[in-house]
């Protein structure tokens, strides 16, 4: 694999060379249902078994404040500005101790939704994006990003057929846009797709249909990907 | 940047700002008791205090977890919640707010640490101008001395060990308190500081506060019609300190 580096999107991060960072940043977005998690975990056995060494991010999973952020969720008490910079913090933790390093060793890095599902979510509840684009100003422009996009009539079938409910913050229930969780879901995810087509306008990621099968999709993503991996 | 008053609301907003040492604590504390006693509806909210935040920030300290950025982020996302909780909605209810250290402490230290000026003044623009900042302005060694009189054990990041300055915890302590001047300095026209000498006598500086606030700001508008109990600020209830919780002088300062 060349050595390709890679760019911030804003002032990056303190004391870090932009130039220093190899290795490739390949991001999946999508809902809860969308099929993100098995196509990941299909994508990291099949770069392994190709020799490719990786390394995987996700949302709330930092040292620094995962449990804590858990734990505030829980009771719901948290503003939306507040909400906004603890997952900003949690990002840019995982982002300072897991992927700049691997991105330096030369890893291929894939994360498990990234900074476009953050500001999706804060565009939802009101957040200004300038001051979002600048918040996340920290991230490193990902080598692609593709985003799972399915019709929330689909979602919540895939939803309610693996856990028999839909979950209250992939509902937007603390929006109150309804009291009705089924409703609620509908509205929520169908304002996270506006906001995410509002996104593709500055970040123009792939938005590749997943309301088609694993596999189909999965052959879709491994072609995109292997002609990434392909270029010098 | 617009103030509470700019903007209509009924409260008003009061900060002070200043070094470790610089005794802003004492005069904002001493304010605070005298327009309790004048009957005016009054908090007090201080850097670095909210519940919620606080065990990560902890954590990330005792750990020393936290980057320039991080160490940045998790103090804003402390600040909102005060903010958001507490802050906006007292000033809606017509309260004097009393704020010991505000967003200027987060940009001063942050860009001392490295952290660029236009970010972290961009993740802190949802908050308002204080409608009075008063920056309590020692020399470099009177505060210094204040506090490394008694030979206290400095944090880590307290004393900015992070930077790299030095090894020796009093030296990285001087200058990055020395650094962090240089910036408070720098802003000082841009934000309306109002500048106290705190190399005065306390009861001489507290003479000069309360008449800047009682100048700036129409008190008996802000009196309480009946007697009821003042909201429970973070300050007044807090606990002995816990053998696991030994670092909150730490938190209050650093």
């Amino acid at each position: 694999m060349n050595n390709s580096t890679h760019r911030f999107y804003g002032h990056g991060i303190p004391h870090v060379d932009s130039e220093e960072l190899g290795g490739r940043l390949i991001v999946v977005e999508g809902a809860d249902g969308s099929g993100r998690s098995t196509q990941i975990a299909d994508l990291v056995s099949w770069l392994e078994t190709s020799g490719h060494a990786t390394v995987q991010v996700g949302l709330k999973r930092s040292t620094l404040v995962s449990e804590e952020l858990e734990r505030a969720q829980d009771g719901n008490v948290l503003s939306r500005t507040t909400l906004a910079l603890f997952y900003a913090t949690d990002f840019a933790d995982q982002l300072e101790n897991l992927i700049l390093p691997a991105l330096k060793s030369g890893f291929i890095v894939l994360a498990d939704r990234y900074i476009y599902t953050l500001m999706a979510r804060d565009m939802v509840r009101g957040m200004d994006e300038s001051w979002l684009k600048n918040l996340y100003g920290i991230a490193p422009e990902p080598d692609a990003v593709f985003y799972l996009s399915v019709e929330p009539e689909e979602l919540v079938q895939r939803n309610l057929s693996k856990t028999a409910t839909l979950d209250y913050w992939e509902s937007g229930m603390d929006l109150g846009f309804s009291r009705d969780l089924f409703d609620s879901f509908l509205k929520y995810q169908g304002a996270m797709g506006e906001a995410f087509r509002q996104l593709q306008k500055t970040y123009h990621f792939d938005i590749i249909d997943a309301n088609r099968s694993v596999s189909v999709v999965n052959k879709e993503l491994r072609k995109k990907i292997s002609l990434l991996l392909a270029e010098e | 940047m617009k103030t509470f008053a700019d903007l209509q609301f009924p409260g008003r907003l009061i900060a002070v700002e200043g070094l470790d040492g610089s005794g802003k604590s004492t005069q904002i504390y001493l304010l605070k008791r005298w327009l309790e006693a004048e009957g005016i509806k009054v908090y007090f909210s201080e850097w670095n205090s909210s519940e919620l935040v606080k065990s990560a920030t902890s954590k990330g300290k005792k750990r020393e977890l936290l980057t320039p950025t991080t160490f940045s982020l998790i103090h804003a996302t402390d600040f909102a919640d005060r903010y958001e909780r507490h802050l906006m909605p007292l000033l809606r209810a017509g309260y004097i707010v009393l704020c010991d250290r505000y967003i200027f402490t987060a940009f001063a230290r942050d860009v001392t640490r490295g952290c660029p000026p236009d970010w972290v003044r961009g993740n802190y623009s949802f908050a308002c101008a204080p409608d009075l900042t008063m920056f309590f302005k020692a020399d470099l060694d009177v505060s210094l001395n204040r506090i490394l009189e008694g030979r206290p054990k400095l944090k880590f990041f307290e004393a900015g060990m992070d930077l790299r300055l030095s090894n020796d915890p009093y030296e990285s302590f001087k200058i990055f308190q020395g650094r962090i001047l240089d910036q408070y300095l720098a802003m000082t026209k841009e934000f309306n500081f109002v500048i106290i000498d705190a190399n005065q006598a306390v009861e001489k500086q507290q003479v000069i506060v309360r008449k800047l606030v009682s100048d700036r700001i129409d008190l008996k508008r802000f009196k309480r019609r009946s007697l009821l109990p003042l909201p429970p600020s973070l300050h007044s209830r807090r606990p002995e300190p816990e053998p696991e919780e030994l670092d909150k002088e730490e938190d209050k300062m650093a």
